[in-house]
């Protein structure tokens, strides 16, 4: 089902670009997740030849790199679709729309080298873009103001999946178009922008059909678990039940409830439940209570670690096995 | 708790006796056989009930025993005791027909109900194993049963291990065990989730792999036909040998029409110009000799038809042979493209199989919470353990206190082993009890029920003495009762000798003498 979604989505962006006229299409990398099929690439040209006004440059990036027989390297396809097949920095002239784009592919999985170090440009049109796939340490590093630095008008950057401004109106990452990995919160879309004499202006449109959302619900104490459902529910219903939801159900419950997971996902979008609520008991009062016994030493030896530590997690074990199984 | 009446209606030979007790030491005198043991049972027998064994043994048991001849329907009687500020009447009846138990509060008239366990609540951790041995000590039977033991290790373990109070060490450990089980079951169950993932993306895989070995051969079979196709379609256009006449020949034909034309013609020619009888001869001979030629060239042509290549040719059914070479190279391609397309579907299916290796943040959420209920088990044993030391060191230093009191300093360190058995250390050699005189085991065994019966008290229970002195030395017996007078609340000595009596006179000890 969210495969064809991507699709949709890509369609969309192509439909998008024919409509506006839009001169030039950028895609920094990993078009794919992975190795793309003969058949897939015959269908993103199909969707290219769509496209009347707009030039296509597009390089490879670490999840759908060029191995040795990749479809990539011997593909044919439209006129104006440019696919950059080098590991060294190419440049893509396009005189037609007066721009230039340099870029690279991956050649394996990781790439350490930067092959746009040092490489300035070099004046080819009158408008020149940089791109780049990659940005963390095993993925071509990018030093913004070294990139910046280089004279291009724009760095269009892919590979990080959440859209972020790096130097405004200079060098972005566009983001994924459609959120792919439940990590991927937040907006999602496609940057558009314009280079006019060499001023760039640069604005990012959300255009994701979907967004994955994580959210924290707060227990309040004594809520049960029919109370618990109701407000998620509420929060899915305020967030969007469109939307892939992976929720945290942090706060104090009562000690004597636990809350049954499976019976939360009402509308079936989410992904992820954690409960990582606290029995609200009140560990000062009872270490206070239990001041000579086992239950206070017990406390007094593991508490003071923050809430995330493993000791925290044994003192609410330890102290509900404690509390519930007392002698009335 | 203090008893202060006891009212017999009738329990064994006693009949209709009110037995007043006061604070401090109750000297109760009678001689032999005056029924000093049966008030002794009657006090048991009120608190914790009296029960009829099944079966022969009811023959000879305590019930029957003290079960009175005359007037069954009044196997009764009643105490009344003060415990925690408040006075309370304890009324029973044991007659098996009648029985009933009534409990209320002198004070506020409250009924209270021993079946719900009111009664236990007064008495505290005192049950009658506890109470049999510790304060209630019988005559010539100090050394208290396995059932202390028992009794001394469970409040070890959890009450004073927890540091007394509410707190059930074993039912919370169990509790900490099932919720371990719980994480595990849940790992467990998620992990089957994953496989069932990773069985369908394999399956997949496996499918993809078949398709693969099908189009291998597909196009394995394509190449050998292009290849066969190849070597074969310039052999027959070549000729077999370089004579014109084959060149000329129709290629279908295996001799041409024109060869026969010839050869009729030149036999005829032969015939007719050759003078006779030669001309029969020559034109006989050369008929043959075409014949032959016509002969071997039809035999070539049916050698090569059952040649191995020619078998394949055969395979192919004539319409297939019109297939241009060019289709066979289309469908090779197409093939091999399709080929490939699986190749990258089959790997990509194989990373994402790899990737599927790797545990995901739930797996590890739990991991970390399974650790956490092992840290919380470790603790807590380790506390209990720790506390379980405490009380044993606090037990010996009590114990040790009291038989340096009783022995005149003589042992002034007794130490609790393993299942109670006791030790006293002198001289820095360890004596075991059974060592020990008679006189001096009671002594420790005393101790040990004192000290004991302090660990489970909440409140003060009376100490019971029934004859219990009689290996004591008078030195000894001074000490003994000494440290009773001072330490207890409500002492009930049963003796048929005055010697307890005479020491207490000689203490200075202030008691409260009962005949019976």
């Amino acid at each position: 089902m969210r495969a064809g979604e991507l699709w949709t989505s890509l369609e969309r962006i192509v439909d998008l670009c024919r409509d506006e006229e839009i001169e030039l299409l950028l895609i920094a990398g990993d078009l794919f997740h992975r190795q793309p099929l003969l058949r897939e690439l015959k269908e993103v040209n199909g969707l290219f030849l769509r496209l009347e006004k707009t030039q296509v440059v597009l390089c490879a990036g670490n999840h759908d790199y060029l191995k040795k027989d990749s479809y990539y390297r011997t593909f044919p396809w439209a006129e104006h679709v440019h696919m950059i097949l080098g590991s060294e920095l190419e440049a893509v002239e396009l005189p037609g729309i007066g721009a230039a784009v340099y870029g690279f592919s991956y050649m394996s999985r990781e790439m350490q080298a930067q092959p746009y170090k040092g490489k300035r440009a070099k004046g080819l049109q009158p408008a020149e873009i940089l791109m780049i796939h990659g940005g963390d340490e095993r993925h071509v590093p990018v030093k913004k103001d070294e990139a910046v630095a280089l004279g291009y008008d724009y760095v269009a950057l892919g590979h990080i999946h959440k859209p972020q401004n790096i130097v405004p109106g200079k060098m972005a990452y566009c983001g994924a178009l459609e959120p792919v990995d439940c990590n991927d919160t937040g907006k999602h879309g496609y940057i558009c922008g314009e280079i006019t004499d060499k001023k760039c202006r640069i604005k990012f449109v959300p255009s994701a059909a979907r967004q994955y959302i994580h959210t924290e619900v707060r227990a309040e104490g004594g809520m049960s678990g029919s109370e618990l459902k109701e407000k998620i529910k509420a929060v899915i219903e305020r967030g969007g039940r469109e939307n892939i939801y992976k929720i945290m159900i942090t706060g104090f419950r009562s000690p004597d409830i636990r809350f049954d997971l499976r019976a939360m996902d009402v509308y079936g979008n989410i992904i992820e439940l954690i409960d990582d609520t606290k029995p609200s008991y009140d560990f000062a009062k009872i270490k206070r209570q239990n001041e000579d016994n086992l239950l206070g030493e017990f406390i007094r030896q593991l508490e003071g670690c923050g809430e995330d530590s493993l000791q925290y997690r044994a003192m609410c074990e330890g102290v509900q096995a404690l509390m519930e199984t007392r002698r009335d | 708790m203090k008893i202060l009446d006891l009212k017999i209606r009738n329990f064994g030979k006693l009949e209709d006796r009110q037995i007043r007790l006061s604070e401090g030491i109750n000297l109760v005198y009678g001689e032999n056989e005056s029924g000093k043991s049966t008030v002794h049972t009657f006090i048991r027998a009120m608190f914790f009930g009296l029960e009829r064994a099944r079966g022969r043994a009811a023959a000879y048991d305590t019930y029957s025993l003290y079960e009175p001849w005359e007037n069954p329907g009044q196997y009764s009687g009643a105490v009344r005791f003060a415990c925690g500020g408040r006075t309370f009447v304890l009324d029973r009846n044991f007659d098996r027909y009648s029985r009933k138990t009534e409990l209320f509060c002198e004070d506020d008239g409250e009924e209270l109900s021993v079946g719900d366990g009111d009664l236990q609540m007064l008495l505290g951790e005192f049950s009658e194993g506890v109470y049999c041995n510790t304060v209630s000590v019988g005559q010539l039977n100090a050394r208290p049963g396995e059932a202390l033991a028992v009794a001394l290790r469970n409040y070890a373990t959890n009450y004073y291990a927890s540091g007394g109070g509410d707190l059930d060490l074993d039912a919370a450990l169990l509790r900490l065990k099932e919720r371990r089980k719980e994480i595990d079951r849940q790992i467990k169950e998620d992990f089957r989730k994953k496989q069932a993932d990773r069985e369908r993306v394999e399956q997949e895989a496996s499918y993809i792999w078949r398709e693969m070995h099908r189009l291998q051969t597909e196009s394995d079979n394509l190449k050998e036909r292009i290849a066969y196709r190849r070597a074969h379609q310039p052999q027959r256009e070549e000729p077999e040998n370089n004579r014109v006449i084959d060149e000329l020949r129709p290629g279908k034909w295996r001799i041409h029409p024109l060869e026969i034309l010839v050869f009729v013609i030149v036999v005829v020619l032969v015939f007719m110009f050759i003078q006779r009888p030669w001309n029969y001869l020559v034109a006989i001979v050369l008929a043959l000799l075409c014949l032959i030629y016509t002969w071997n060239r039809l035999k070539v042509s049916k050698k090569q038809e059952k040649s191995e290549p020619e078998k394949l040719l055969e395979e192919i059914t004539p319409e297939e042979e019109k297939i241009p070479l060019e289709k066979l190279y289309w469908e090779l391609e197409r093939s091999e493209e399709e080929l490939g397309e699986k190749q990258v579907q089959y790997n990509n299916l194989r990373e994402q199989l790899e990737e599927m290796d790797e545990m995901g943040e739930e797996f590890w959420e739990q991991e970390r919470q399974r650790e956490a209920v092992d840290l919380a088990m470790d603790k807590i044993d380790e506390l209990s353990l720790k506390l379980q030391k405490q009380m044993e060191q606090k037990m010996n230093d009590l114990l040790s206190e009291m038989i340096s009191e009783l022995t005149g300093g003589k042992y002034t360190r007794l130490v609790i082993g393993d299942g109670l058995k006791m030790c006293l250390i002198r001289d820095g050699r360890r004596i075991p009890v059974e060592y020990l005189s008679r006189g001096t085991a009671e002594q420790v065994y005393l101790a040990l029920r004192m000290v004991s019966a302090r660990v489970f008290q909440e409140e003060e229970l009376p100490v019971l003495l029934d004859d219990t002195f009689a290996y004591y030395d008078d030195v000894r017996l001074k000490n003994t009762l000494r440290w009773l007078g001072s330490n207890k609340n409500q002492v009930i000595l049963f003796t048929c000798q005055n010697r307890e009596e005479e020491a207490l006179k000689a203490l200075g000890v202030k008691y409260q003498k009962i005949k019976i």
